[in-house]
């Protein structure tokens, strides 16, 4: 065989490689019990305080919306914010160096975030459940988390999308903190789109948390008014976006590694 | 005409040029461009040591991440291995190593031979030899004791050799080695120099720059020296003596030497080069020599009424070279 057919790299040891340095580097600093564990308790209590009385659901308002507050950062955030921590750390040159593509880097990341975020969810679940003293009236729980999780995964599209510009600039960080707010409003994180500026629906469509975080409203709470047209509708928006968002990250990731080898910028932070 | 082959040179550059263009201001940009490689030409021959020198800002590093495919030229062809930098990233990575070194390039809160393994992961070493790989490696660089322990409590030159480390873990066919031996005691570069010659005589070839005058000697067989951009000399050390004038060295020093003294001194026979130096109140004279046929009893001669005048025989060193060279391109 020749030498030029051989692949060096497994595409998913390497996910799995910074899956495993994400957990490593989570246990070995304890400044991630706030984002993680701490956070989202006083999410959970905020949240409870501000649904509470609001109809016959405000226990399932209320963790959506502290669960979505400490999944934010967790998932979204976090996937561009170790990208930064690269360039800060000049851990990028040599990851770009290695043979892998830097997105199953970021994927492996990506992966944790998901899971340290659904932790976050299940606190904030737990410590609203604690104070109200009774489960929230899910109608079917099971699809409930399902979507719970659906939610945390079109968040992490976007968080790979994101990746890519901390990548391309040490300036992202500055670009992300201008827009997050935006999103996280945007999108319906906190408050249901449908209570937002109707300007700004729109723009929501293209978030694929937008349509997740609608789908999954439409299944807990009956008689959700709803942003979209639909439970189904809102599922087949958040799958087309997310595809969309990960074909656009396999796209964008390509052009951004060439991009910094054109500019030499990877040791800037 | 540049080898595309694996059994061509291990690197051949040709022309390569690079500019850098960076903005300043927010509302009134400025751009500024900085042309830090300015037609480079080299040759490189397998399963050999390579030095690089110059001094800082000559553009030695941005030639380095070039060859190891972390920076694309701004135009000109660099082949590693055969094979173009800018167009065969996929089949030249796995077959490099890089060392940049410092303080930075490592996870710090986690161990040593967690750095290692996910680098391992990241370059394809195989899962069954893995384990045994880090072993051998630590070994090498003298780690062991401290594999476990987080790179956050390593001092400078432990970090070092963890960089070095994870740069021949994957076992690579060519190895850029930028200032290897920086920050480390004069022990532990002995070790660093020693490992790297027992990597050439396993076959690989290696790219290394250096500050350090004595290490170029002692290692690189065929160096090049860069300025300003510019490969100003490329040659054995002997070699580069001979371009500097020769390979000895005569110094005089006394307090002060006439015009017409140092004029005398230019016409001794083999001397193909005289500086004067003043250091506060003695003055230097250094003569490049080509041959034996001036001795320092002829310059003493050539130099009379100067009761304190000490002269000096010496091998002409390459820190002679460097500095004659690289002065002679400032000029």
């Amino acid at each position: 065989m020749s030498a030029t057919t051989v692949r060096a790299y497994s595409g998913r040891r390497s996910t799995m490689a910074a899956l495993r340095l994400s957990f490593l580097q989570f246990m070995a600093d304890p400044q991630w019990l706030i984002p993680s564990m701490i956070a989202p308790v006083i999410f959970g209590l905020v949240s409870f305080e501000l649904f509470r009385g609001e109809g016959h659901y405000y226990l399932t308002y209320a963790i959506l919306g502290a669960g979505m507050m400490s999944m934010w950062g967790q998932t979204l955030y976090g996937s561009g914010w170790a990208t930064g921590q690269d360039r800060v750390f000049g851990t990028l040159e040599p990851t770009l160096q290695a043979p892998t593509p830097y997105l199953y880097v970021v994927l492996g990341r990506v992966i944790w975030n998901v899971a340290s975020g659904l932790l976050g969810g299940l606190i904030v679940y737990l410590v609203v459940v604690g104070v109200a003293g009774s489960p929230p009236a899910v109608p079917n729980p099971v699809a409930f988390v399902l979507l719970f999780i659906f939610v945390m995964l079109t968040l992490a599209a976007v968080g790979v999308v994101f990746a890519a510009f901390y990548v391309y600039t040490r300036y992202a960080g500055f670009i992300q903190n201008i827009g997050e707010f935006a999103f996280y409003v945007g999108t319906g994180c906190m408050f249901p789109v449908v209570l937002l500026p109707f300007w700004t629906n729109p723009i929501a469509l293209f978030f694929p948390p937008t349509w997740a975080l609608d789908a999954l409203r439409y299944a807990s709470i009956p008689g959700y008014p709803g942003f979209a047209w639909g439970f189904w509708p809102d599922i087949a928006g958040a799958v087309g976006t997310t595809a969309a968002y990960l074909l656009l990250a396999g796209a964008v990731f390509r052009r951004v590694e060439r991009h910094v080898l054109e500019v030499g910028n990877l040791a800037d932070y | 005409m540049l080898t595309r082959s694996n059994d061509g040179p291990a690197i051949e550059v040709r022309d390569v040029r690079r500019v850098f263009e960076s903005r300043k201001g927010f509302l009134f940009r400025e751009r500024t461009r900085t042309e830090a490689l300015k037609g480079v030409d080299l040759t490189v021959e397998r399963g050999s040591i390579f030095g690089l020198l110059g001094p800082n800002g000559a553009g030695k590093t941005t030639l380095t991440k070039i060859l190891s495919t972390l920076l694309l030229p701004t135009s000109g062809t660099a082949l590693v291995l055969g094979h173009d930098v800018t167009k065969e990233t996929d089949w030249l990575r796995p077959r490099m190593g890089l060392v940049l070194g410092g303080e930075r390039g490592l996870y710090n809160r986690i161990s040593g031979r967690d750095n290692l393994r996910y680098f391992a992961d990241l370059y394809g070493v195989p899962l069954t030899e893995r384990e045994g790989r880090i072993r051998e490696v630590l070994e090498r660089v003298g780690l062991t004791d401290a594999a476990d322990r987080r790179t956050e409590e390593y001092s400078r030159g432990m970090k070092q050799k963890l960089h070095i480390a994870r740069g021949i873990l994957h076992r690579p066919e060519i190895l850029f080695l930028d200032e290897p031996t920086i920050g480390l005691d004069p022990k532990s570069a002995r070790e660093t120099r020693k490992l790297i010659r027992s990597l050439v005589t396993d076959g690989v070839t290696i790219f290394l720059t250096t500050h350090y005058m004595f290490e170029a000697e002692e290692l690189c067989p065929k160096l090049a020296i860069l300025s300003k951009g510019r490969i100003v000399a490329r040659d054995t050390v002997d070699g580069l003596r001979t371009l500097v004038g020769g390979d000895r060295t005569i110094e005089a020093e006394a307090y002060g030497f006439e015009d017409a003294e140092v004029e005398s001194l230019k016409h001794l026979p083999g001397v193909s080069k005289v500086v004067a130096e003043e250091f506060g109140p003695s003055m230097r004279l250094t003569l490049r020599v080509r041959t034996t046929e001036t001795a320092i009893a002829e310059v003493r001669s050539a130099l009379p009424g100067h009761p304190e005048l000490a002269v000096r025989d010496r091998r002409t060193s390459l820190e002679d070279v460097y500095l004659d060279l690289v002065e002679e391109e400032a000029r």
